[in-house]
């Protein structure tokens, strides 16, 4: 008696379960990608990017800038123009978890309301959701994919994207390779270089690029790795040869790169450490004689000072492409909803992402922004950002401060 | 492919020479040390518990945290000629008491409830612990690198703790800096007042005795809670003092630290013999020894794996670590 | 005890056990200890339970099956849904069967579960995309990643002789940690490429083909990954029935009983780490092919973790507590992840699910006690700091819906820094207080702290979703044990020490 009652008790609350849940379901939004892809939106008064980067994870030292920028390019823009944005974020916990960025690349992808995105992070996460975007009909924006082959291909590598449904506000791997290992062997004159990478795609891809360059003009190049969440450099320090004149660290974390520096110091050792963008932060990285790569950026331009007021003080530019991204994506949904009257499909703005023209007052990066529609130059492609768009190579003063010289 | 890995260390051994065998030896000896400090609080809590406390590396991170407050409450790493000594003590007593009141709370909240449940229970409890404090630190800390040791050397610009990376003594032109030195002693006199409490004190004997057979050292009039408490109390003290020195000697710190340092020195912990007080001093040695000559000679990419894998191959050929007792099976 | 002496040197007879003075079974004598499944829970619960337990097995999985193959179409109708919430648990339940075969039927602690995935998607990834070119076909390549992920399984089995519980939890651990250093940094040449792709690992990788047809779309792969599970759960369910099952049992709970009894403990145990290792490599190949991708660094330590929670809260040893550990975890977690975009929703079920814990208090007049003080604390508090600070600190943002909230929950205007973390550390230390308390203290202490957890809710979770799913889990997890170790369909056992 017991269990019968017992049977019908358990299919009587999975039938409720059912009902609870249809409800819930079917409250959402319906149907397949296809649809969704190429829903028409209404634009209104507001619309929706959504925002991918590390909120969790080892990374989530490089996340957590660029949200803030984000975050301030969306008060930045809501206070000036009537079409006003609104973000859903995607935490893709870049290095922990790969599966998390395709989880949020499909979340995305049905989430009606998104129009366009800024992000991933991560080049590896950008490999692998590139079908999901390009079955959602979204062209990412990424602030800090720098793998040369998301946008160019290169002999060995086909191209990994599909032209026009990505772009990114950053200069990629090539051309910041390039312009290094140039100005290590010309202006420098280094004749032997060590390069440490942080065991990251972001670091391994510009060590291969300086890598090759250097060796191709017969600089002497030795290579060690360190893990990026072992900042004990001691040991790789006591690794380096003795004849070594300038060691180079295409890293992400500015402390990191400060504490090498340090380090290197303290051991009595007097090579000139070189930085990648990755370690351009003023506030954090002062080592007096390094060079570093970061952007032109005008450091009293009123925004950068406004947002250095909002965070105590440090202006790290890590997450300052991620700004530009936010900026492209909103310039475009506004071209969007004006052509479209209101209403606008996410292939509309995706084409206009391709037509957007950011002035270097609106982009903040020290140079105006425009997409390249075919392949320029050695490295990039359609995609990428034309014009002036190149990392500066600056020297860091006795008192900490960033001076250009290259 | 494998003879040319041998041949390269070899060449490397040579390029670098006497000072780099002195460099990577004094880098193995203060790395050493830390994760000496921090495999006893492992070792100690097995020995009571036999519980593997995953949460003890979080507590070493937090120890290095509550350092970094107290800095931050003084004034912050820009300090100019601030005085030193003084701070630093402060920032150890800190540290230490902090640590080891949240190392109790752990073993109240989290592992006493769990004293007869299955093995695996307050494994995973302690993995929950590990997974809550991480997380906590990251909420609090915004997931940012803090830095204690500001900026430095060749520029002009005031540093707290620059006076600490000033060579003491050279050996073939290898500095041993005053936070190297400060580093190893501390680690010794630590270490020292440890072996005295549990060797020559009666608190020693009772936490001897708990780990041998707690319910005879129950039955004997021995306050057992107290014991486990005290037992949990002291091992986060040292990884509390362990933190501080790791913040002094490597300078940065984020919320990831206590997972990467955790597994080095419950290796250590575990090479030693799990459950012994000085198999873990010695094997914390050891693995600090060995993680710095491997990236020394063999390359920052193969170290990890090449500490591993000697470690793996020792423990097949001595399962119970170098000074770990054989454990007896009972039916 | 009689007073007049018997026959010296004889012992007394032992007493005659009292007359039974009440029909059910007495404390302290064995009867007690064999009913104990008649002592089922009341209420309810109890009903539901014993529902559950007089099904028969084999309509247990149809259920599921069944159940599961209609969800695209009135429950997860939306792609991202489909694959977040649906193929993602299915990918789980496949994982969680592999590890529950060495951890809940062997009783072995393998820590180094993650690699033997790692090994089987690699493999897959490496034979069937465009980096060496290799395109063969998912028959001939699953087979392959199985046998590939058996082979160091067997040599940790090996091993495992020798080693006791605690050194196999480590000697595994590290092998999961030598993998993902290959991996990602050794990744030796071969052929010309680094074996594994670094730290990009191996994207574009093939989707699964089975003579010639492709699956490709997400509905493909879940009715393929539901097929696959089902089968493998069958599988396991019978060798748990078999003899191996009962062996491993009876090694788990006394390794050296079982090998006086002539059971090859040994052999075991390599035989429960194969037939983990074979399911890890199925499920790893599936999980590349549906990711596309093989990277290294999905497979660490967090990620062995969460398998671990599947199959630690579904219950050890118990197929269908895989199937629950992974829908609760995966769709707990995907749902508080940020980019499931329902902030109300995530409030109103954070405030429910407070309230039906409080709720399960006994008695109920201690439950009604806490709510009470929680929500007297909150208008008090509100009332001090509006008069003391003014609308500065608690005119914060409005919640949609739900306008009564933000005159009870305090919301500064400006979020400082300071004042959040202070708010969550005196959180944290509220909670350990309650947790030492006994009794009406505990009660009375309850209603603040649920009252500061609704602040610290509003004020810093709900800003940090990702830390926060993190946080609860770590929680969960503590909780979970002290509650109930068996999980949530499993057996309690007791240890033998």
């Amino acid at each position: 008696m017991l269990k019968k009652v017992g049977l019908v008790a358990l299919l009587a609350s999975l039938l409720s379960v059912v009902v609870a849940t249809t409800a819930w379901g079917s409250a959402k939004a319906p149907a397949n990608a296809g649809a969704v892809a190429a829903k028409s939106v209404k634009c209104g008064t507001k619309v929706t990017i959504g925002v991918a980067y590390p909120e969790t994870g080892p990374a989530a030292t490089l996340g957590t800038p660029q949200w803030d920028w984000a975050n301030f390019a969306k008060k930045t823009w809501n206070k000036s123009h009537k079409l006003k944005l609104a973000f859903v974020r995607g935490d893709t916990q870049l290095a922990g978890n790969n599966p998390q960025a395709v989880q949020v690349a499909h979340a995305f992808a049905s989430n009606g309301k998104i129009l366009a995105v800024s992000g991933p992070a991560g080049s590896q996460e950008m490999e692998d959701t590139a079908s999901v975007w390009k079955g959602a009909n979204l062209g990412p924006v990424s602030g800090s994919e720098t793998r040369v082959a998301l946008t160019r291909a290169l002999p060995g590598t086909p191209r990994e994207t599909t032209p026009g449904y990505f772009f990114r506000t950053v200069p990629n791997d090539g051309q910041q390779g390039d312009n290094v290992a140039t100005f290590i062997h010309k202006k420098l004159k280094k004749t032997n270089v060590r390069i440490i990478d942080d065991e990251e795609a972001y670091s391994q891809g510009l060590s291969l690029q300086v890598k090759n360059d250097l060796q191709k003009v017969g600089v002497t190049v030795t290579t060690d790795h360190i893990s990026q969440q072992n900042p004990d450099y001691n040991s790789v320090i006591a690794a380096i040869p003795g004849n070594t004149q300038l060691v180079y660290i295409p890293w992400q974390v500015p402390a990191m790169a400060q504490q090498f520096f340090t380090q290197l110091r303290a051991n009595g050792d007097h090579q000139i450490v070189m930085g990648s963008d990755g370690t351009d932060d003023p506030s954090t990285f002062k080592g007096a004689g390094s060079y570093v790569s970061g952007f032109p950026v005008q450091t009293n331009a009123p925004a950068l000072k406004s947002f250095k007021k909002a965070h105590g003080g440090d202006p790290e530019t890590f997450g300052l492409p991620t700004y530009t991204s936010v900026m492209v994506n909103a310039t475009a949904l506004q071209m969007a909803c004006n052509a479209g009257h209101g209403k606008t499909t996410r292939a509309a703005v995706r084409k206009d992402v391709a037509k957007v023209k950011l002035s270097k007052a609106v982009s903040l990066l020290g140079f105006p922004v425009v997409f390249l529609k075919g392949n320029h130059g050695k490295f990039q492609g359609n995609g990428d950002m034309g014009g002036t768009a190149a990392f500066g190579i600056y020297k860091i003063q006795p008192n900490g401060s960033y001076s250009r010289v290259g | 492919m494998h003879h040319l890995l041998v041949f390269n260390i070899i060449d490397q051994i040579r390029t670098l020479g006497w000072p780099g065998f002195w460099s990577l030896l004094r880098n193995g000896i203060v790395s050493g040390s830390l994760l000496a400090l921090i495999a006893l609080g492992y070792t100690m809590v097995y020995g009571i518990l036999q519980l593997l406390n995953f949460a003890h590396g979080d507590i070493y991170m937090v120890g290095a945290f509550i350092g970094y407050g107290v800095l931050q409450a003084f004034g912050g790493a820009e300090m100019a000629s601030f005085p030193i000594v003084p701070l630093i003590i402060i920032m150890f007593a800190v540290a230490m008491v902090g640590s080891g009141v949240l190392g109790v709370a752990i073993e109240r909240v989290a592992y006493k409830p769990l004293r007869n449940a299955p093995r695996i229970a307050p494994l995973i409890s302690a993995l929950g612990v590990l997974f809550f404090l991480e997380s906590s630190v990251q909420l609090l800390t915004n997931s940012a690198h803090v830095l204690y040791e500001g900026v430095y050397l060749g520029g002009n610009y005031p540093s707290t703790f620059g006076p600490l990376l000033n060579s003491v003594f050279t050996v073939d032109g290898i500095p041993f800096t005053t936070v190297d030195t400060l580093v190893v002693l501390a680690a010794v006199a630590l270490m020292v007042m440890l072996v005295w409490l549990v060797y020559r004190t009666r608190f020693g004997k009772a936490m001897r005795a708990v780990a041998f057979d707690r319910e005879a050292a129950a039955m004997m009039g021995i306050d057992v809670d107290r014991v486990i408490s005290m037992t949990f109390f002291i091992g986060s003290v040292l990884a509390g003092a362990a933190g501080v020195m790791y913040g002094l000697y490597i300078g940065d710190t984020s919320f990831t630290l206590g997972f990467q340092y955790g597994l080095l020195a419950f290796t250590a912990a575990v090479v030693g013999g799990i459950g012994s007080i000085p198999g873990a001093m010695l094997g914390g040695l050891l693995v600090g020894l060995f993680q710095n000559f491997a990236t020394g000679y063999v390359g920052g990419q193969w170290s990890d794996i090449v500490v591993f894998g000697i470690l793996i191959g020792f423990l097949i050929i001595r399962p119970n670590g170098i000074l770990g007792s054989k454990a007896i099976q009972k039916v | 005890m009689s007073d007049t002496p018997d026959t010296p040197g004889v012992p007394e007879p032992p007493p005659e056990p009292p007359a039974e003075t009440e029909s059910g079974p007495k404390v302290g004598v064995d009867s007690w200890v064999a009913s104990h499944e008649g002592r089922t829970q009341r209420g309810p619960l109890g009903w539901l339970a014993h529902g559950w337990e007089s099904t028969p097995d084999w309509i247990k999985l149809l259920a599921f099956v069944a159940i599961a193959a209609s969800l695209p179409y009135w429950l997860l109708r939306s792609e991202g849904d489909l694959f977040n919430f649906g193929l993602y648990t299915l990918l789980f339940v496949g994982f969680g069967l592999g590890l529950n075969v060495v951890v809940g039927y062997a009783g072995l602690l393998d820590l180094g579960y993650v690699a033997f995935l790692g090994i089987g998607s690699y493999t897959y990834a490496l034979l069937s995309s465009p980096y060496y070119g290799i395109h063969w076909p998912a028959e001939a390549v699953i087979p392959i990643a199985m046998l590939a992920a058996t082979i160091p399984a067997a040599i940790l089995g090996f091993s495992a002789r020798r080693l006791l519980g605690d050194y196999l939890a480590i000697v595994t651990l590290f092998f999961a940690e030598a993998f993902v250093v290959f991996t990602n940094v050794a990744n030796p040449v071969l052929f010309g490429k680094g074996l594994t792709g670094g730290a990009n690992g191996i994207p574009q990788v093939d989707p699964l083909t089975f003579f010639g047809y492709k699956i490709s779309s997400t509905k493909q792969e879940y009715f393929f990954l539901i097929g696959a599970v089902a089968v493998v759960a069958g599988a396991l369910y019978l060798a748990n029935q078999s003899r191996t099952g009962r062996a491993w049992r009876a090694s788990r709970e006394d390794p050296l009983a079982a090998e006086v009894m002539s059971m090859p403990v040994n052999r075991l145990k390599i035989l429960a780490f194969i037939f983990s290792s074979a399911v890890a490599g199925l499920f790893g190949a599936i999980f590349a092919a549906i990711l596309t991708a093989a990277v290294s660094t999905q497979f660490g330590i967090p990620f062995l973790i969460t398998i671990y929670a599947v199959i630690i809260l579904g219950g050890l040893g118990s197929i269908a507590g895989v199937f629950v550990g992974a829908i609760l975890i995966n769709c707990t977690f995907v749902f508080l992840e940020p980019q499931t975009d329902h902030p109300g929703f995530k409030r109103w079920l954070f405030y429910g699910a407070i309230i039906v814990l409080v709720a399960l208090l006994k008695p109920w007049y201690k439950a009604v006690v806490v709510f009470v003080g929680t929500i007297a604390t909150g208008f008090v508090a509100h009332a001090v700091v509006q008069a003391w600070g003014g609308s500065a600190w608690t005119g914060g943002k409005t919640i949609n819906g739900a306008s009564w909230l933000s005159h009870w929950v305090i919301i500064p205007k400006t979020s400082h820094g300071n004042f959040d973390n202070i708010l969550y550390i005196g959180l944290v230390v509220a909670m350990v207080v309650v947790m030492m308390l006994k009794g009406w203290w505990r009660i009375i202490a309850l209603g603040p702290t649920l009252y500061l957890t609704a602040v610290v809710w509003e004020n810093v979770l709900s800003e940090n979703p990702g830390v926060t799913a993190l946080i609860l889990f770590g929680a969960m997890l503590v909780g979970l044990m002290i509650k109930r170790p068996q999980g949530l369909l499993g057996q309690a056992r007791v240890e033998i020490v």
